[in-house]
């Protein structure tokens, strides 16, 4: 059993919409089959008005114990640091937020918004939006560096735009069923479970990228994402062809390029006129290479790639 | 009696941050206001920025109708580059936004507004036990089901767009993907795992064939007699308790519809323009006037926005989005004459204020303006007559009866793709304007975007619930939550249900909380608990 409260600041609602996709476990099973008691939910919640108010601040005196708070969204501080451009049940939800920070056991940040700041807070930030505990790649956020939860642990970070529901779904179960001792954290405060490999790790597209064999255009039946259309598979962490999506696929695997979106900056480049679904690059070189790569060797490993290249490599592959 | 005033912030169940005052005399609202209380500002973000970034930003406006946003970002640039698409991705683009209306339908039924139905205000109606064994959150049965199988749908549309939500797989040209047979044949599959889980035996009770000879409500009525199992059916038995718990007295609202149509033909939009839009629709676009039971035509040089009363330092002045710049104000404090809602007043420059929503799409589809080879639906329309206009019941049922059509859609989509054919026809980048507008499940969605020098320098976005929850215009008209708050009964002032009820027959995508007020000194009378 264990109390779970969900709120949304500066949100789409899009990770409560992932997370309504979860299957094994569903939402309806961690009520039924994990014991987890969803105190209120901005999109499942019964309660509105002033009877929510009455768990929020029972929550905050101490009178439901709450043992994960979920956070979707920015927290805004527009205008002039008040948080007045986002009220929530009577005041600035970032006031609820500061409260019910110190109180809960375990602090989720769910999606980019509530992790690093997302889309809201691209240049030029109109709504002063923060993460939780992170700005970007800078540690602080709205919670400040030092913050710890009651369990000592600090914001878990589980980025995405949106999170993935088994990324969201394990680690509540994990805090439910005991385990969130194994729950261990990369710089930036991200699962290790789910984000040390790569969206690359499991990529169809992987002996394309191995021959540089690229897609050039779209709606392309080949070929890597990387070398043309701006895919950022080999630089960002996540499970995104480990962990299918839906169920079903990726996006790089339905032909769409990643955009980083489990790093800190994502949007890359803030979107600038030139940067969106391209690769960027420095006399025909990636200006970024695959983590870890440095510039020769990259030359030397795709000049070797392309000598080695196999000539079905440049058929069609995933055909009719 | 005196006037009571209702200030409920927020109203749960709808997305984003909703406020509402109503005013309450001898137990029914007179007086209604309705505020948006989130401002993030993806205009302004936008500005500058390439002019894709509406593909990656604009999903992401709106978690729920994501496919919806992308669908209008993508066709608003085809237009403005003057772009040409293979018919491929003219259907790819069009089961994307099929699948996400259908993953809506049953979450929003069960998940947002089903749930009131088991309130202990209707302890008393013959049909509330039996309310609570199948809506009860979490636990119920049809919740459960309804909305576990609301993710189906959208598997669907990771096998085109590879996630949902927040995939830009829909790019000027055509589509990212290049679909093969099995994603075609997985796509059938998960089609009649829905209708075979749930929109057959447990939402209908009969099959689709049956349900489609529906064409009026006198069908209605023959349809809910003729089979324990039609009775039965969630359907049957929402009809029956919504009428034993009068949901089909209150909520008719501004009683004219707006409609952008949505789904364009294959064959008759491969080099889109704004002109060439409405008469490439397979669900047509258009206005309907309750009043006097005309339609019109729609149009996007129609399009009116007002920010007299919203946070806006903009003038009182209606603009077309194109002419629009916005400037938020900083001081957002609630003043009725003001300035109450971050949702601009949107309107119609001869209609005036219109609603949104899948009851409008359905009258629209009722009319007989456009072609033959276009959807025509009557049943909805004639039951509209029928019942006297709309309620919170009719919304629901148009909603719902929505989904039939969706499912032929995409099923129509699924058979008419030509796997070896393209997928994309790479563009030209040019300077321009544009426009895309679709119908999300919850109604008009729509895109203007303008741009100079190879970079946005203008885009803005009407979403339905901008239609539905706007605030009061220029000339003091109430939007169409606003008017629909009108005649509400409120049983009991500390459990305004009847609130939740009209607002979320709208779908919005709000939040709310609950104080009330004297209306004569302002002062609390009571603080209440809804659930």
């Amino acid at each position: 059993m264990a109390n779970l409260l969900w709120l949304q600041g500066g949100a789409c609602s899009g990770n409560t919409m992932s997370f309504l996709n979860a299957d094994e476990p569903s939402v309806c099973d961690l009520v039924t089959d994990f014991g987890i008691n969803i105190l209120w939910h901005p999109s499942l919640g019964i309660e509105l008005g002033d009877n929510l108010q009455k768990i929020l601040r029972d929550c905050v005196s101490g009178k439901i114990p709450l043992d994960i708070f979920i956070y979707e969204g920015t927290v805004i501080n527009a205008p002039d640091g008040s948080g007045e451009w986002n009220r929530f049940a009577g005041r600035p939800m970032k006031q609820w937020v500061t409260e019910l920070s110190t109180v809960a056991n375990y602090v989720l940040a769910v999606g980019d918004c509530a992790t690093w700041g997302g889309i809201p807070a691209m240049a030029p930030n109109p709504s002063e939006s923060q993460g939780l505990q992170f700005l970007k790649r800078d540690q602080g956020g709205y919670l400040g560096a030092e913050y710890r939860s009651k369990s000592g642990f600090p914001v878990v970070n589980i980025p995405g735009c949106p999170a993935h529901p088994d990324w969201i779904t394990q680690i509540i179960i994990a805090v439910a069923t005991g385990r969130a001792a194994d729950i261990a954290l990369d710089e930036l405060q991200r699962p290790k479970t789910f984000f040390q490999t790569f969206t690359q790790t499991g990529c169809t597209r992987n002996m394309h990228f191995a021959y540089k064999v690229s897609s050039t255009a779209f709606g392309q039946r080949k070929g890597c994402l990387f070398y043309d259309l701006g895919c950022r598979g080999p630089m960002t962490h996540s499970p995104c062809n480990r962990i299918l999506w839906n169920r079903q696929s990726s996006k790089t695997r339905a032909g769409m390029p990643c955009l980083g979106c489990t790093e800190p900056e994502f949007p890359f480049f803030e979107l600038a006129p030139g940067t969106v679904f391209k690769t960027q690059t420095v006399m025909g070189v990636p200006r970024e290479l695959p983590a870890g790569v440095d510039k020769r060797g990259y030359i030397a490993l795709t000049a070797a790639a392309k000598n080695a290249a196999p000539a079905w490599a440049e058929h069609d592959i995933f055909i009719v | 009696m005196a006037v009571q005033t209702l200030d409920i912030s927020p109203v749960g169940r709808v997305e984003g941050d909703l406020d509402v005052r109503v005013d309450i005399e001898d137990g029914v609202v007179t007086r209604a206001w309705t505020s948006a209380e989130l401002f993030r500002g993806l205009e302004i973000i936008l500005r500058d920025k390439d002019p894709q970034a509406g593909l990656v930003v604009t999903p992401r406006a709106c978690g729920i109708c994501g496919a919806s946003h992308l669908t209008c970002a993508a066709w608003a640039l085809d237009t403005a580059w003057q772009t040409e698409l293979p018919r491929n991705a003219i259907l790819a683009r069009n089961i994307g936004q099929l699948a996400e209306s259908m993953q809506n339908i049953p979450r929003y039924f069960y998940g947002l507004f089903a749930v009131d139905l088991t309130n202990k205000k209707y302890r008393q109606s013959k049909f509330y036990e039996e309310a609570v064994k199948r809506f009860a959150p979490f636990t119920g049965k049809s919740y459960e089901l309804g909305v576990t199988v609301s993710g189906k749908p959208v598997e669907m549309y990771a096998l085109f767009g590879g996630q949902w939500p927040h995939s830009s797989y829909m790019v000027p040209g055509g589509v990212m993907c290049a679909p093969t047979l099995t994603d075609v044949t997985r796509s059938w599959a998960l089609l009649e795992y829905y209708r075979n889980t749930w929109l057959e035996p447990c939402w209908l009770g009969c099959s689709l064939e049956r349900y489609e000879q529906i064409k009026s409500y006198d069908d209605f009525m023959v349809w809910l007699d003729e089979s324990p199992a039609h009775a039965n059916s969630d359907l049957g038995f929402f009809w029956r308790m919504a009428l034993d718990i009068g949901l089909n007295r209150y909520g008719a609202g501004i009683e004219r519809y707006v409609s952008w149509g949505y789904l364009p033909h294959e064959d008759k939009y491969q080099k889109p323009t704004i002109a060439g839009r409405d008469a490439a629709l397979l669900v047509r676009s258009g206005i309907y006037d309750g009043k006097t039971d005309q339609h019109s035509p729609m149009a996007q040089e129609f399009t009116r926005e007002n920010t007299s009363h919203a946070w806006y330092d903009e003038g009182d002045a209606d603009v077309h989005p194109f002419d629009r710049v916005v400037r938020a104000r900083k001081k957002n404090s609630t003043d009725f004459e003001r300035g109450y809602s971050w949702s601009t007043a949107v309107g119609h420059s001869e209609f005036g204020r219109l609603e949104a929503g899948p009851l409008a799409r359905q009258l629209v589809s009722g009319g007989t303006h456009g072609d033959a080879w276009q959807y025509r639906d009557p049943f909805i329309l004639d039951m509209y007559r029928r019942l006297g206009g709309a309620s919170v019941l009719l919304r629901q049922i148009a909603r719902m009866h929505d989904t039939i059509n969706s499912y032929r859609q995409a099923e129509r989509c699924l058979r008419e793709f030509r796997l070896n054919d393209p997928w994309y026809i790479k563009p030209k980048e040019r300077d321009g304007r544009g426009f895309g507008a679709t119908e999300a499940a919850r109604g008009a969605l729509a895109h203007w975007i303008e741009v100079k020098d190879g970079k946005i320098k203008n885009y803005q976005i009407i979403s339905p619930t901008t239609w539905n929850i706007g605030p009061r215009d220029n000339t003091g008209a109430a939007g169409p939550i606003e008017a629909a708050l009108v005649g509400a009964p409120i049983a009991d002032p500390t459990d305004p249900v009847e609130v939740g009820h009209v607002a979320r027959s709208f779908d919005s995508c709000l939040v709310c909380t609950v104080h009330a007020h004297d209306a004569k000194t302002g002062k609390e009378l009571s603080r209440f608990r809804v659930g």
